[in-house]
């Protein structure tokens, strides 16, 4: 018998009948997003108006 | 055995022998670490011009291969064979089948690192006629001394026989439990082994088909693009080979730690899957910029790349909500309120979640590299070694210090020396790197060059944009002193530990999911499933580049000279006089043929 991941939640734990609702992940993982976003957006200002358009050659 | 049993019971008290494995194994990592951090500090001073009196600048490579040597291959895989040999023991509760072959791959490895590390420290002294300046990413036309070569092939042949004995241990125990679900830890390194040996095929081929001969003298040159995609072919899925032990630990202990269980067994495989699916048919990304590869293959692999993010993301709820189930364990409410109530004095819970972090930041940096467009913007420039220091340097090597400050009783039976101590290096950590990959993203964008020892030039001064290119450099100063005293404190800590006596009462437990591998499709179990993929899927992303390289360039190039360069003169001058006269003559036969074809057209006509 392997250790671990065999058995099932036991009810030892304060909460164990009821549904685990991750409600807090989800709002880490928003503010997450909302960090991509605004650094998808501010990487407009870098790329495109932050220098001069550069022509080699 | 159940948790109470289990309680009693560390480690080493179960599987003495195999303990020692683990612990070989972790010392030699830190021993590389050591020797990393060393040469870390010497190049960040170097580089950004606040010390320059230790090394030559001419030396600056030999310190950055070093530095990269030793802490990505040897540090990051010498504890992958350790935790990975704790992680199929423990969770198949069983005995390694022979401990000698365990002994021998454990030899090789060390073996061949040696060999390794011997021929990039000789690169320092005059006195040995040896270097190997080739950087961690040591594709022609850069040229080691033959040892390097050999002492990396005898190394992955070591980690292959590793990754042999821990399937060899599984089907073992499957025979005696038939029908029985693989345990997570033990699922979870042996598809992490399985993107291994088809990652590191191709470097072993590029070693010994190539590099290897060429450095001897047998093969006059290579291919070097053939050289650097079948490096690259390796060189992405290898980041996932760092990673895997990391999420290992962040899937299954961390939840623990945090008073919590997993809470997806499911999930966390299906994740490993992905892992192995996709790691391998994205290494064009970084070949973005190599001439000879065509568009169409690198934006097949950018879009390889995207979907990677996937499991990522996966990981990051998964992790993140099985932390949130041990916070309202402990009574923690709130939407964002439960974060206080999480075990943070405990270096081995924040150091693992700092190190998380960081890498969420990583995966802003690493979306940038992975869009074919905006890599243009960044490519070869510091930012790069500024993305992965958040996710090699962080997500991946502070995860394995917070871990230590966890595993290391459960195989020594001695109790850490100083937790606070602890606490304290991997903070500061955090911060170190914080400021130095802060600084380096921020150089990369004014179009700093990456692996330069001055890369300040006369008459030219760098955009300022977020402070100027000074201002960052003693930022990147700071950070990377903080990191190197981060590490003195992580290996005194460690040093002063092993002074410890052994004592009993330190067993820990790892808790089962929430959500266990019952609920989890049969299927993902199916390893030779998942094998035939990624190895159709590897074959669909190569084989028309790398049919393309060599029609292009040849098996064994076009003749590239090793560095440093070899100008005959005498052959450059006759070249130059043969090639242009080659021409003329091709363009007279042509001329010659074409006049008659049409006189023989026109005998025809007549």
């Amino acid at each position: 018998m392997s250790r671990t991941e065999t058995a099932g939640a036991s009810v030892d734990d304060a909460s164990g009948d009821e549904e685990f609702d991750p409600v807090g992940t989800l709002a880490l993982i928003a503010v997450y997003f909302a960090i991509l976003l605004i650094a998808w957006v501010y990487i407009y200002f870098i790329e495109f108006l932050g220098r001069d358009l550069v022509v080699v050659g | 055995m159940s948790d109470a049993l289990e309680a009693e019971e560390t480690f080493l008290d179960r599987y003495p022998a195999e303990a020692k494995v683990v612990r070989s194994a972790f010392l030699g990592s830190f021993l590389a670490l050591t020797l990393g951090a060393i040469f870390g500090i010497i190049q960040t001073l170097h580089r950004t011009g606040i010390f320059r009196g230790l090394i030559d600048s001419s030396d600056y490579y030999t310190v950055l291969t070093a530095h990269g040597v030793f802490l990505v291959i040897s540090f990051t895989v010498f504890f992958l064979v350790g935790l990975f040999t704790w992680a199929v023991v423990r969770s198949l509760d069983r005995p390694l089948v022979n401990i000698k072959i365990t002994w021998t791959w454990y030899l090789l490895m060390a073996g061949g690192m040696t060999m390794t590390g011997i021929s990039i420290l000789a690169g320092l002294t005059d006195a040995i006629d040896m270097s190997a300046d080739v950087l961690y990413t040591f594709y022609a036309p850069l040229q080691a001394h033959p040892l390097f070569y050999t002492g990396l092939a005898v190394f992955i042949v070591g980690s292959w026989l590793a990754g042999a004995d821990w399937f060899r241990t599984w089907l073992a125990w499957r025979e005696d439990n038939p029908g029985e679900r693989i345990p997570l830890q033990t699922f979870m390194v042996l598809t992490t082994m399985i993107m291994w040996y088809i990652a590191s095929s191709a470097v072993a081929a590029s070693v010994l088909i190539f590099l290897l001969p060429w450095s001897l003298g047998l093969i006059e040159s290579v291919n070097p693009t053939l050289t650097r995609t079948l490096f690259w072919f390796f060189g992405h899925p290898v980041v996932y080979f760092w990673l895997m032990p990391a999420y290992l630990l962040w899937y299954t202990v961390l939840p623990s730690i945090a008073g919590g269980r997993l809470f997806s067994d499911p999930l966390a495989r299906v994740v490993f899957v992905l892992f192995l699916l996709l790691s391998t048919p994205v290494g064009i990304h970084h070949q973005y910029l190599d001439p000879g590869i065509a568009e169409g293959f690198k934006f097949i692999s950018m879009t390889n790349t995207m979907f990677l993010l996937l499991p990522s993301l996966l990981t990051a709820f998964t992790v993140v909500a099985s932390v949130e189930y041990g916070a309202r364990q402990r009574g923690g409410t709130g939407v964002f309120g439960w974060l206080r109530s999480l075990p943070w004095r405990d270096p081995a819970f924040t150091g693992m979640m700092l190190a998380g972090l960081m890498f969420a930041a990583g995966g802003f940096s690493g979306m940038v590299n992975a869009g074919m467009n905006i890599n243009y913007m960044i490519h070869n420039t510091i930012w790069v070694p500024g993305h992965f220091h958040l996710t090699v340097g962080t997500a991946v090597a502070l995860t394995f210090m917070a871990a230590t400050y966890w595993l290391w009783p459960q195989i020594t039976n001695k109790p850490v020396y100083s937790r606070q101590i602890g606490l304290f290096q991997v903070v500061l950590w955090f911060i170190g790197m914080a400021l130095m990959s802060n600084a380096m993203h921020a150089q990369g964008l004014l179009g700093v060059p990456r692996r330069t020892a001055e890369p300040e030039y006369s008459g030219f001064e760098y955009p300022v944009a977020f402070g100027g290119f000074e201002e960052l450099n003693v930022q990147i100063a700071i950070g990377g002193t903080l990191l190197f005293l981060s590490t003195v404190l992580f290996i005194g800590n460690l040093v002063l530990t092993m002074g410890n006596p052994r004592v009993s009462g330190l067993a820990e437990t790892i808790r089962p999911a929430l959500s266990g591998p019952d609920d989890a499709p049969k299927v993902l179990d199916d390893l030779r499933i998942w094998v035939g993929i990624a190895v159709t899927l590897v074959v669909l992303a190569y084989a028309l580049p790398l049919a393309a390289i060599i029609n292009d360039g040849g098996l064994l190039g076009p003749g590239v000279g090793t560095y440093p360069v070899w100008i005959d003169t005498a052959v450059g001058a006759l070249a130059e006089v043969a090639v242009p006269a080659a021409w003329s003559l091709v363009d007279a036969l042509a001329f010659v043929g074409a006049r008659l074809l049409e006189a023989a057209a026109s005998g025809v006509m007549a």
